[in-house]
């Protein structure tokens, strides 16, 4: 009975993916303090790789091709960071100043709404404390947001050394190393261990470079449409839009929040900047469903959108916001290296049985 | 201590002369007629030799086939339902249907002897394409003559048999 279950082509194929994701587990916590950059320089080094190939298609070696994409990729960074990061931190100092005088004006219509539910119904709601509970909860929420958002603008220093370096090994040397890595395996699984590779990598790449051009078009679309409708830091919103973007689904919820609160905060309200800010979101929204995933990223996973909220949120909940943005592209290949092991396993378990059978005969 | 000592040699960097000796193995092969030695050198260095005991399987019918196999040295059996197709030498190849689609194997391979084999994948292909379109053009124009030539093949001895 034990022996026909761990023959089972099913149990087989769970044993070796549950190995496997110990491997990686054991992997990324050995590599934890690494594992931003390296995440960050996988995602150039997908975006890049095509750049490098089309030197190489002109003649160029390897290390020059490779050494050409780093110096693209570090000028692109340095004009970027030249022209954007004083705009950022001016906008996001203006919103931490900011932010204490929209929680009041929050605080204020809350306390207004509680009044007139007391007058109108005879709930008294205010005298629970609760609305006053919840403010001061997402005041403290917000503020560390921002304190958050500012430690990221701290450790991008960090960042801009690491992953140009990381990067520019990768584009370079990947493939050797992946050939060397992947060759060590025995004969019996080699060609199905690259088939499966290729399959899991030509999916991440397409999935990678897909959300990458869609979340910048969503940011310049976003800051585009907070600009006309005057509302305040309209870059860092659009950016922090296009940013959250990258999380199927809650993204572009999240994306709505920041916006929102920023049009409540003008006192006395302004209910057309409120609804402006909503309808920027939502046409931006529009667009990027009806255009742009369409001929971005179709097809780059095919997951069911159930499985992706509650991967997603999962992930969050593990591990924060690196989570979120890596837990679709995590879940789909997990799921083509499933499919691809049973497969092959249970391909196998038929042609042995087959061969026992004629053995027999 | 020298550049030359082997502590600093690129451990992953292939062995020249297996390179050289693949790729005028290749080289006589109709699939790389009309492609520089140049660019079938670039070629091989991506490609992955593996070495096979006597009688180790190579492949089975019905494995999903993702590369073409040269022989650099040793022998090869290609069986289908136990009847004998063919025996293969150093400087031959097989399986090259699995580069062009995703299909299961049609044959057993098993080595005959102790071989060592270089593989020639379909991902490495596509990225070759990618790299280098023209002379993927030449190599997928060149294993087409070769899949026909062997289509022919077996349509004479068929209709020979049915005579």
């Amino acid at each position: 009975m034990l022996a026909t279950i761990t023959q089972h082509p099913l149990s087989k194929t769970l044993f070796i993916f549950l190995l496997m994701c110990v491997v990686i587990a054991l992997l990324a916590i050995l590599l934890a303090p690494l594992l931003i950059p390296i995440i960050i320089s996988f995602a150039l080094y997908a975006v890049l790789e095509p750049m490098s190939e089309v030197f190489e298609r002109h003649g160029l070696s390897r290390n020059t091709s490779s050494l050409s994409v780093l110096l693209i990729l570090v000028a692109i960074a340095a004009i970027s960071i030249s022209l954007l990061l004083p705009h950022l931190s001016s906008q996001l100092s203006s919103l931490q100043t900011q932010l204490p005088v929209v929680w009041n004006s929050i605080m204020s219509m809350g306390n207004e709404l509680s009044q007139h539910i007391a007058r109108s119904l005879g709930l008294d709601i205010q005298s629970s404390g609760l609305t006053q509970h919840y403010f001061d909860k997402a005041n403290e929420w917000g503020k560390s947001a921002l304190i958050e958002g500012s430690n990221i603008l701290i450790n991008l220093s960090i960042l801009l050394v690491l992953v140009p370096i990381f990067t520019f090994f990768l584009v370079r040397d990947y493939r050797t190393f992946r050939n060397h890595l992947l060759d060590m395996l025995p004969n019996s699984v080699f060609e199905q261990a690259w088939l499966i590779y290729h399959r899991v990598a030509h999916q991440l790449q397409e999935y990678i470079r897909g959300i990458m051009i869609q979340s910048a078009i969503m940011s310049v679309m976003a800051t585009i449409g907070f600009y006309a409708v005057g509302l305040d830091s309209p870059f860092l919103l659009g950016l922090i839009a296009g940013v959250l973007n990258l999380i199927p689904y809650v993204g572009p919820l999240l994306a709505m929040v920041l916006p929102v609160l920023l049009a409540l905060g003008h006192l006395p309200v302004d209910l057309w900047l409120v609804g402006a800010a909503i309808m920027v979101i939502l046409t931006v929204q529009l667009i990027d469903n009806i255009i742009v995933i369409p001929s971005v990223i179709a097809n780059a996973v095919n997951l069911h959108p159930l499985v992706v909220i509650v991967g997603i949120l999962i992930f969050g909940n593990l591990f924060g916001f690196i989570g979120m943005v890596v837990a679709i592209p995590v879940i789909s290949s997990a799921n083509i290296i499933y499919n691809g092991l049973h497969q092959n396993i249970k391909t196998r378990q038929i042609l042995k049985q087959n061969h026992d059978k004629t053995a027999q005969v | 201590m020298s550049s030359n000592h082997p502590l600093w040699h690129n451990l992953f960097r292939p062995k020249e002369d297996r390179i050289s000796e693949v790729t005028e193995m290749w080289m006589t092969t109709p699939l790389f007629e009309k492609i520089s030695q140049r660019e079938c050198r670039e070629l091989v260095k991506t490609m992955h030799p593996r070495q096979y005991k006597k009688g180790e399987m190579v492949f089975n019918s019905g494995d999903i086939g993702a590369s073409i196999v040269l022989i650099r040295s040793g022998a090869i059996e290609i069986k289908a339902a136990e009847k004998l197709l063919a025996e293969l030498f150093a400087g031959d190849f097989f399986g090259e249907v699995a580069l062009i689609i995703d299909e299961p194997r049609t044959a057993d391979a098993i080595a005959t002897e102790d071989s060592e084999l270089i593989f020639f994948l379909r991902s490495d292909l596509d990225e070759w394409v990618k790299r280098s379109p023209r002379n993927g053009a030449q190599f997928m124009l060149n294993i087409a003559t070769v899949l026909a030539a062997r289509l022919r093949h077996t349509n004479i001895l068929l209709s020979l048999q049915n005579n």
